[in-house]
């Protein structure tokens, strides 16, 4: 049977090639990071920022720090890093986070968040682009950093020593912004629900 | 409701679950060009840095050689420094300069 499945991507060759300024090489690599890139910039982008200049960014920075790469770290855990970083600086630099309204939501968001309060069951499978919406929404309101942490444990459901990987940061101060922001959080769920009692 | 935000039972983490599920249907390739337009902007930052790089150098240098310059005259920047000039030599160097403009040669002539 042939075997017609692209070879694979030979990471270290390509950036001995990109060190000595092989244009090609740095094409390919940039070619080859995307895909992880653009999925990290997807899922941390901040509003009204274009996705392809969040990445660009990134992609500008990776090659302007290429010299300090020392290799203790896999290349995509090292480029991770970058893109977790610039995404985070975007949302810092964005002071003003919208405000979480009843009459904001749509019919169908509406409904999943009345349901989730008001009963211990699973949002249904149909539901689930509305509950995607919501938790969106809902981590908007916390502050940067602490969504970062959040939508890192619960949404991807990484453990603290990943996210002190990708972030940086050490493990308690990881432990207390995830319980600063989860705090956040219950109150949040419970002005809503004093609301919808109201 | 009073369930911790972190139990499995909590709104929070039902709607996460939730939202787990739903899969992103974007294409995740690099868009058609992308990579090249990084690359020449990496490129062109490259050059812009260089240059950067040896036009701080380079004022390094001047800033190190007008330091020099000022250390070695030092003594003739001193207020007081060398040998007072006389107010009449300087009249004396005055008349005596070789150089005369046109107005006084016809001047001359008519004398």
């Amino acid at each position: 049977m042939p075997d017609d499945a692209d070879p694979p991507f030979d990471l270290a060759g390509c950036l001995e090639r990109v060190r000595q300024r092989d244009q090609d090489a740095a094409r390919d690599l940039v070619e080859h990071l995307y895909p992880m890139v653009i999925r990290i910039v997807r899922s941390h982008l901040p509003r009204r920022v274009p996705e392809e200049d969040l990445a660009q960014e990134v992609f500008m920075k990776m090659f302007t720090r290429l010299a300090q790469f020392q290799g203790a770290v896999p290349f995509p855990h090292w480029v991770s890093r970058i893109a977790v970083t610039t995404c985070i600086d975007h949302l810092r630099a964005q002071k003003r986070r919208p405000e979480f309204r009843w009459a904001d939501l749509s019919e169908n968001e509406a409904d999943v968040l009345d349901a989730v309060m008001t009963n211990e069951r699973d949002v249904p499978a149909n539901d689930a682009m509305a509950a995607h919406e919501l938790v969106h929404k809902l981590l908007g309101q916390l502050k940067p950093d602490d969504q970062l942490v959040i939508r890192l444990l619960d949404l991807e459901q990484k453990t603290i020593a990943e996210i002190a990987g990708i972030t940086g940061w050490n493990q308690s101060l990881i432990k207390v912004r995830a319980f600063r922001a989860r705090r956040k959080l219950r109150k949040l769920f419970l002005e809503l629900q004093r609301k919808e009692k109201s | 409701m009073n369930r911790n935000s972190d139990d499995p039972r909590h709104p929070w983490m039902r709607l996460n679950a939730a939202a787990r599920a739903v899969r992103d249907p974007r294409d995740t390739a690099a868009p058609f060009g992308f990579a090249t337009r990084i690359v020449a902007l990496a490129h062109e930052h490259g050059m812009v840095s260089l240059l950067e790089r040896i036009s701080l150098r380079a004022l390094g240098v001047a800033c190190l050689l007008a330091i020099a310059s000022v250390a070695a005259n030092y003594q003739a920047l001193l207020p007081g420094s060398g040998a007072p000039i006389p107010a009449h030599g300087i009249h004396e160097e005055f008349d005596a300069s070789p150089v005369r403009d046109a107005v006084t040669v016809v001047l001359d002539l008519a004398d």
